[in-house]
């Protein structure tokens, strides 16, 4: 679980803290331009890390630092609590005078208070610093968490990234999602054009979610029968596979097989949510941001949906952020796990406000319209 | 998304507290979200009331499967209940049940925790079969109603309990 997310000049984020500590769901809330987009964004280069990508100019560019600000450093920094034990991870990044990318200023992962490693600038040290005073260098253009060799599953190291990189950070874009894949994963990216790979990494990292995703399907989609994932073009180092969805009706012998790029985006917003179900089932603690899950939804399935996800991430251990303009989502949070993300302006930074810390007359959905919530 | 040909449960909230009770509850491991859906705040237990002429007599007439429990504060009124059914037909009225605290659900909050921490009470409550939090002062009197409920809702609302 994140209990504490901190990001200091990136974008509109600046001296900006997030904490969710307890919270195993939670709804950001905000007008446009207040700032969800970018908490997103500071998110996923921490998962960008996790799965790999270390140049620190592929991360973070010059335009995302607050005001130009180049005389202060970017901070980005997680607290999580994972199987009982709590990780802190924080890096730091400069942009010095001559320089043409950000270089990474400090970097440090520790477990329970105790030091994984640490980094100042080029200089790395593993463990306490004070246990190995001389340590090795490595590039300033690169972040290091990704490039230390884990000693084996059960490092802490091993454990931290690994519950970093399968976080998934969504932002799914139905009409771009064709069911088409060519090697199975359980890092999806965030527009989820890699469903079909993402669903084949899933049933064969734990086959027992197929039950959980045709569970979930049946009842939003009633003639589903089936979903296959049939490989279409084989090679020596090539195999693709094509997601398709078969239905029959109750009345009908006829089965009607449907390529998934032909689903309506709604459909497939439902076997996204399927997949999130599945993913925080299969290997949990997972943690999920989802920016408006509720896009492409019908009215009357938004709240089942919500509070589907609301619950499997409470019981599975996980913990689920999501945003969204839905009044009906917004009424499937409460005070205590609704935060208000707010900025006076474009020159300012984003405020957060627990909504459980505002005074708010009446019915919050009728005081979003008139525009009365505010720090 | 319901079934409407199925029981079902139509949960009417009062108030922006109730409403988040109502969050907490459906929340419960093993219930079955296809036949429960919270409805948006009716905005007092007045419009609670005056909503049944409005549409659910109508909807309930149409849809007999349908079940609906309405939260309102009683603010400590002995007749509440009842002036809240005065709206209900009678064709329909013993498909409508009434809950809620005595006086308000801030005042619960004391004991039991934030909002929707006191609907996951009730959930587990649900779940062993004990009334543990209905045994509060506060909520005492909804006892005759409460098992009315549990009788028609608990076979389709958990299924497998």
């Amino acid at each position: 679980m994140l209990n504490r997310l901190y990001v200091h000049n990136y974008r509109c984020l600046n001296n900006f803290e997030l904490r969710l500590k307890d919270k195993p769901s939670v709804l950001l809330l905000g007008r446009n331009g207040s700032g969800k987009s970018s908490v997103r964004s500071a998110l996923e280069i921490l998962q960008h890390i996790a799965r790999g990508t270390n140049r620190v100019g592929t991360l973070i560019k010059r335009a995302d630092l607050y005001r130009d600000r180049t005389d202060e450093p970017v901070r980005v920094e997680v607290e999580a609590e994972i199987n009982a034990r709590l990780y802190r991870y924080a890096l730091a990044l400069e942009y010095p005078q001559g320089f043409r990318e950000l270089r990474v200023l400090s970097e440090s992962l520790e477990c329970d208070g105790l030091g994984i490693f640490s980094r100042d600038r080029a200089q790395v040290h593993l463990g306490p610093a004070s246990d190995n005073p001389n340590g090795f260098r490595i590039d300033w253009h690169v972040v290091a968490l990704p490039l230390i060799q884990e000693r084996s599953a059960e490092d802490p190291l091993a454990i931290f990234r690994l519950w970093l990189a399968r976080s998934l950070i969504l932002d799914p874009i139905p009409s771009r999602i064709t069911g088409e894949s060519s090697e199975e994963t359980l890092e999806p990216d965030r527009e989820v054009r890699r469903l079909g790979g993402w669903f084949a990494g899933l049933i064969a990292h734990a086959p027992a979610t197929y039950a959980d995703i045709d569970s979930y399907l049946r009842g939003i989609l009633p003639d589903l029968l089936d979903i296959k994932n049939p490989v279409v073009a084989e090679s020596a180092e090539h195999r693709s596979r094509r997601l398709t969805v078969n239905f029959r009706a109750e009345t009908h012998e006829h089965v009607l097989s449907v390529p998934f790029a032909a689903l309506s985006d709604g459909e497939k917003s439902a076997f996204v949510c399927a997949l999130v179900l599945a993913a925080s089932k299969a290997h949990n603690p997972i943690f999920c941001f989802w920016d408006e899950p509720d896009s492409h939804l019908a009215l009357d399935e938004v709240g089942h949906f919500i509070t589907e996800l609301r619950r499997a991430f409470k019981n599975n251990g996980g913990q689920l952020v999501v945003t969204s303009h839905s009044e009906e989502t917004i009424r499937r949070f409460s005070h205590e796990n609704t935060f208000l993300l707010h900025r006076k302006s474009h020159l300012e930074p984003t405020q957060v406000s627990a909504l459980s810390d505002l005074d708010i007359a009446g019915d919050l959905v009728g005081a979003l319209i008139r525009g009365d919530v505010a720090p | 998304m319901i079934n409407k040909f199925k029981p079902h449960l139509l949960i009417l909230p009062e108030d922006e507290a109730n409403r988040m009770i109502a969050n907490g509850f459906v929340q419960t491991p093993h219930l079955d979200l296809s036949r429960v859906q919270i409805l948006p705040n009716a905005g007092g237990w007045g419009h609670v009331r005056d909503s049944f002429t409005q549409a659910h007599n109508k909807a309930m007439s149409k849809y007999d499967k349908r079940m609906m429990l309405l939260l309102v504060d009683f603010d400590n009124q002995d007749n509440r209940r009842e002036e809240v059914l005065s709206q209900v037909s009678p064709q329909v009225r013993d498909r409508v049940f009434v809950l809620g605290t005595l006086s308000e659900p801030e005042d619960l909050r004391g004991d039991l925790g934030h909002f929707e921490r006191i609907g996951e009470a009730i959930g587990d409550d649900c779940l062993d079969e004990a009334p543990r939090t209905w045994e509060h002062p506060l909520l005492q009197h909804n006892e005759e109603e409460l098992r009315r409920l549990t009788e028609r809702v608990r076979p389709f609302l958990f299924p497998t309990r």
